[in-house]
């Protein structure tokens, strides 16, 4: 077949692009013919036999809470156990206990005790620069909330680094822990968000304990990939050394190992600390209290003045934990102090501690000191500000907000749509399959098929379908973004530097703040959901392709130079064909940070599946439905990443 | 360091004593099948055969040698020859397939894990290339640091350390870290840390490769002086011929895993066993490694006709000025007995080869 093919078929129809333009084109004209047969739209109160068995196990595991026997001698001891924890948490810094005015400590006693760790664990000036943006939380009235996502955040941490420090600690020295854990790492990894909450809300019920849950879930496996990354990163020449003077294993590994795995495992705690931030946030959609209710409940009325204040304490709290554990990775990586200036070092701690002392018994006794003051609240002017500006934006940039967006969704989104969702749905599998075939061999291809067969089984094909557009368009725009900035970076420090806060920003923040102002500009859209995914997918990209460029081989650039190539020539003939597998990676982790955004998207009208799962954790009736769903987006990410992965492999 | 013929045989080091390291038909095998290739047909099978038929490679093949105790034994070949392979095997950082290696007579292959690190904390040390030094201790915790995992209490381990960071010059850096210091001073810290034990043997694994030519020359005399005043046994790995010439006693050439030859470096430049040892020792001038006596004439029926005399082990070059501004040919005595002559002549054959070599390179 193959001699075949090489000698009747020109090469110029042999060429990979050409074959699937071509069968773009063939996918278009079959779509046209035979649009709207067998797209298996499914009407919203509808059932299809897989939602209503899962409808009813649902049913089934709620009835069971109370009186089988897992539950009662497993989950729900294990839910209380946690709840209890972080009740501990909770009473300390966020939330009276019954009977009280005040938690434990009041504001300024928190603030002075978070000055003092900070400072204890880093230097004065990272401390000053958190208790600076904690009182910011205080100031946009938002100081109870921004506790409560403290304490959880802060609790879920503590017990996922419990988990996972250990566990990727044993991962970094014995390979067949990797291999074990690898293929959970990288599930978790490419399924989104919402995915988890629904299945925890139903076994642990919504609340404390099931957003905590969450929480560990979604941050646990980031915690082992980087400890287990930094045990195998270490240069071997100590270790052999250390073997060579005769350490037992465990002196190998205390004396030597963690000590310089510490600071890439301080830099794992940085990352698990965010992920748990930005999920706790989101929790609120199962009943986390903390800053994440407050945005809900703007989404939902469309509030934005409500939402703007809360989105942007969680601004500030995450720019307090990122810049306190970055100081953590700073420190650690010093020389140790000596003499004087570990004499002064020493009083300073002595001094800020006694100070956070009498701040912490203030906070008990004076009322100033107990209840953030409202003369520091600013919340109304803040929250009405956010309202007339976005009143005087939308009507003043009308064209971009409002025309723009519909021209795209007209003449664009609505074409893919039309492409993926009208087609009949063997069309559909088959054109994805054979593009799958052709970008990354049979293999992938024959698993596409299968994966995207489950999902007709499952019966939501028509939302999936809904949902990959939207992924699809935003990936492609993030694509033409980060390629464009990320070559302008890799190629000049300049740029780099320009860019680099804002990447920094978009890595730490949590997606949901996003939705606020997405919301506000755009409407309850498609369009908006996709420019959310646009905007936190895009930093990841331009961060993976710059490194990319960046790595290019200098030699390389200069003969392309030397030969006379003009600037134009060394980018697409040189640099970026020599980075064509950071291109690649980059594609594959844009499409996985699109896809976790844009199910979330359903929060600002974006439809497809993100919308089933939503429903179907507020109303029972829909729940088989919403978990249908979210077993749908697993399979569609796993069809995503399998493809852009083999197409980065064979290159 | 003496350099003598005395001692030509290549399989046993100086003197009838009990040499200080024996090893014994040594096999390093890496590959799927390491156990079945040993006492097969595949053995004599070459490096890219091996692989071809069995997905298997020879790091280290067959090899036995002694060295004598207070010998400098320098290993020496180009990168992926087996040369760091086989000095790990020695002290088991990777394990041997086969063979048997004796240290101080001990069956090094046949102790026990907690008898192993026993001897590599008491017994035996090792200097690595690119220093291996701990980036998390001061320097004198890194020195400290076989001490400490062998229990030694803290001001007893620093006493030690504080005595080898005096004898490799780094007085004043004790309370300094690695990254402080420069690649020069960071292997003096290497050195310091494989002398804190007071070790029997020494491994050093191409200790110097990593610095800049003057620093490594500085190193060099270092080692020489060390070995000079504590006399400890050394294997020292090499590429460089240079280094090996001034430094060791023996060399062993090893190449594709096995030994090719060992010898004295005149035994080496004099009779290298095959084109591939030539090649190596080729770019070495005859007169910095020939004695007296290698190029002297023999008396023959003459008489002692001179009372100059030089004794027969000095190296050429160094009595070359002697011998030129002599015109007559000057005696070469052994052990007091006269045994030929050298003059005029004898030196200029030896110069024309060097500078024809020179030419021709």
């Amino acid at each position: 077949m193959k001699a075949w093919v090489d000698e009747h078929v020109p090469e110029f129809f042999r060429r990979k692009w050409v074959l699937i333009v071509g069968l773009l084109i063939a996918w278009f004209v079959l779509g046209r013919i035979f649009r709207g047969v067998h797209t298996l739209d499914l009407p919203n109160a509808e059932d299809t036999p897989t939602t209503a068995f899962l409808g009813d196990m649902a049913a089934n595991i709620r009835a069971a809470r109370a009186e089988n026997p897992v539950f009662v001698y497993v989950f729900n001891p294990f839910r209380q156990g946690i709840e209890s924890f972080i009740e501990v948490i909770r009473l300390t810094i966020s939330e009276p206990a019954s009977g009280a005015v005040i938690p434990l400590i009041g504001w300024f006693g928190v603030l002075a005790l978070i000055g003092f760790i900070v400072f204890a664990t880093s230097n004065w000036r990272t401390s000053l620069l958190s208790m600076v943006l904690i009182l910011g939380c205080g100031i946009l009235g938002m100081w109870t909330y921004s506790m409560d996502t403290l304490a959880l955040t802060l609790g879920a941490v503590i017990l996922s680094l419990a988990i996972a420090l250990p566990i990727g600690i044993w991962a970094g020295l014995n390979d067949k822990v990797m291999t074990a854990v690898r293929p959970i790492l990288d599930l978790a990894q490419i399924t989104p968000t919402l995915v988890y909450l629904a299945p925890l809300a139903l076994v642990f019920l919504i609340g404390v304990a099931a957003a905590t849950i969450a929480t560990m879930i979604y941050s646990i496996p980031i915690g082992i990939r980087i400890t287990a990354h930094a045990i195998r990163s270490l240069h071997n020449g100590p270790i052999e050394a250390a073997e060579s003077m005769g350490s037992t294993r465990w002196q190998k590994l205390t004396k030597v190992q963690l000590p310089m795995a510490k600071r890439t495992i301080i830099l794992g705690v940085n990352q698990t600390t965010l992920a748990a931030l930005s999920f706790v946030v989101i929790a609120a959609l199962i009943g986390a209290p903390g800053l994440g209710e407050p945005i809900v409940r703007a989404l939902s009325i469309r509030s934005i003045g409500d939402g703007v204040t809360a989105g942007l304490a969680v601004v500030l709290l995450a720019i307090m934990l990122d810049r306190a554990t970055t100081a953590a990775v700073v420190k650690s990586n010093q020389i140790p102090l000596t003499g004087q200036p570990l004499l002064r070092r020493r009083i300073g701690l002595i001094v800020a501690g006694i100070a956070t002392i009498v701040a912490i018994l203030l906070s008990r006794q004076q009322l100033w000191a107990a209840v953030f003051p409202d003369a520091l609240n600013f919340n109304e002017a803040i929250g009405g500000g956010a309202d007339s500006f976005t009143e005087w934006f939308t009507s003043t940039f009308y064209f971009f907000t409002t025309t723009f967006n519909e021209t795209f969704t007209v003449y664009i989104l609505n074409p893919i749509e039309y492409l993926l969702a009208d087609s009949p749905w063997y069309l559909t599998v088959i054109m994805i399959s054979v593009i799958a075939a052709i970008i990354g061999g049979r293999g992938v291809a024959l698993l596409s098929a299968v994966l995207l067969l489950l999902i007709v089984w499952i019966g939501l094909w028509n939302d999936t379908m809904i949902t990959l557009t939207q992924v699809l368009m935003a990936t492609v725009i993030v694509m033409v973004i980060g390629v464009a900035l990320g070559v302008a970076a890799g190629r000049s420090e300049k740029v780099e530097r320009v860019l680099k806060p804002f990447l920094d920003a978009g890595q730490t923040l949590p997606a949901f703040v996003y939705l606020v102002p997405v919301l506000a500009l755009f409407g309850p859209t498609r369009f908006a959901a996709i420019v959310c995914g646009v905007f936190y997918a895009a930093p990841v990209v331009v961060r993976i392709v710059a490194d990319g460029v960046r790595g290019v081989p200098k030699e390389m650039v200069e003969a392309a130079i030397a030969s006379g190539s003009s600037t134009t020539q060394v980018v697409t003939k040189v640099q970026l064909p020599a980075s064509k597998k950071s291109l690649l990676l980059g594609a594959n982790q844009g499409l996985i940070f699109v896809l976790a955004v844009v199910i979330i998207g359903a929060l600002v009208g974006a439809g497809g599946l993100g919308y089933l799962v939503l429903q179907g954790a507020s109303k029972p009736e829909l729940q088989g439905k919403g978990l249908a769903a979210g077993l749908a987006i697993v399979l569609l990410g796993i069809v995503m990443d399998r493809i852009a992965h083999s197409s980065a492999k064979r290159s | 360091m003496t350099t003598t013929t005395e001692n030509a045989s290549t399989d046993s080091g100086a003197g009838g004593k009990e040499p200080a390291i024996s090893v014994r038909n040594l096999w390093k095998i890496f590959g799927p099948t390491p156990n079945a290739i040993v006492g097969t047909p595949f053995a004599d099978l070459s490096r890219p055969e091996l692989l071809k038929e069995t997905g298997c490679v020879a790091a280290v093949r067959d090899i036995s040698f002694d060295v004598a105790d207070g010998e400098v034994f320098v290993v020496m070949g180009l990168s992926g020859s087996g040369k760091s392979t086989l000095v790990r095997c020695l002290t088991r950082l990777i394990e041997p397939t086969t063979g048997q290696v004796l240290i101080e007579g001990e069956d090094i292959l046949g102790a026990s894990a907690s008898r192993l690190r026993q001897l590599r904390r008491t017994k035996f040390s090792m200097v690595f290339q690119h220093f291996g030094l701990l980036p998390h201790r001061s320097i004198i915790d890194n020195i400290a640091y076989s001490l400490e995992v062998n229990g030694v209490k803290k001001d007893k381990r620093h006493a030690r350390a504080n005595e080898v960071i005096e004898l490799v010059g780094l007085t004043g850096y004790a309370n300094h870290y690695p990254e402080q210091l420069s690649g020069g001073m960071q292997q003096r810290v290497g050195l310091a840390r494989a002398l804190a034990v007071n070790p029997e043997v020494m491994f050093l694994d191409e200790p110097f490769s990593a610095l800049d030519p003057l620093i490594r020359r500085d190193m060099q005399n270092e080692i020489v002086r060390l070995h000079h005043d504590l006399n400890t046994t050394m294997v020292f790995i090499t590429h460089d011929l240079a280094e090996a010439m001034r430094i060791g006693d023996r060399i062993a050439i090893m190449r594709d895993g096995a030994m090719v030859q060992i010898g004295t470096p005149t035994e080496l430049v004099l009779n290298p066993a095959d084109d591939y040892v030539a090649d190596f020792t080729n770019d070495i001038p005859k007169s910095h490694v020939l004695c007296v006596q290698d190029i002297a004439r023999p008396l023959g029926d003459r008489s002692v006709s001179t009372t100059q005399a030089i004794e027969s082990d000095v190296i050429v070059r160094s009595v070359m000025h002697r011998i030129m501004s002599d015109p007559d040919p000057i005696n070469v005595v052994k052990n007091g007995q006269v045994i030929g002559v050298v003059g005029r002549e004898e030196l200029t054959t030896v110069f024309a080869e060097d500078i024809n070599k020179e030419l021709t390179a």
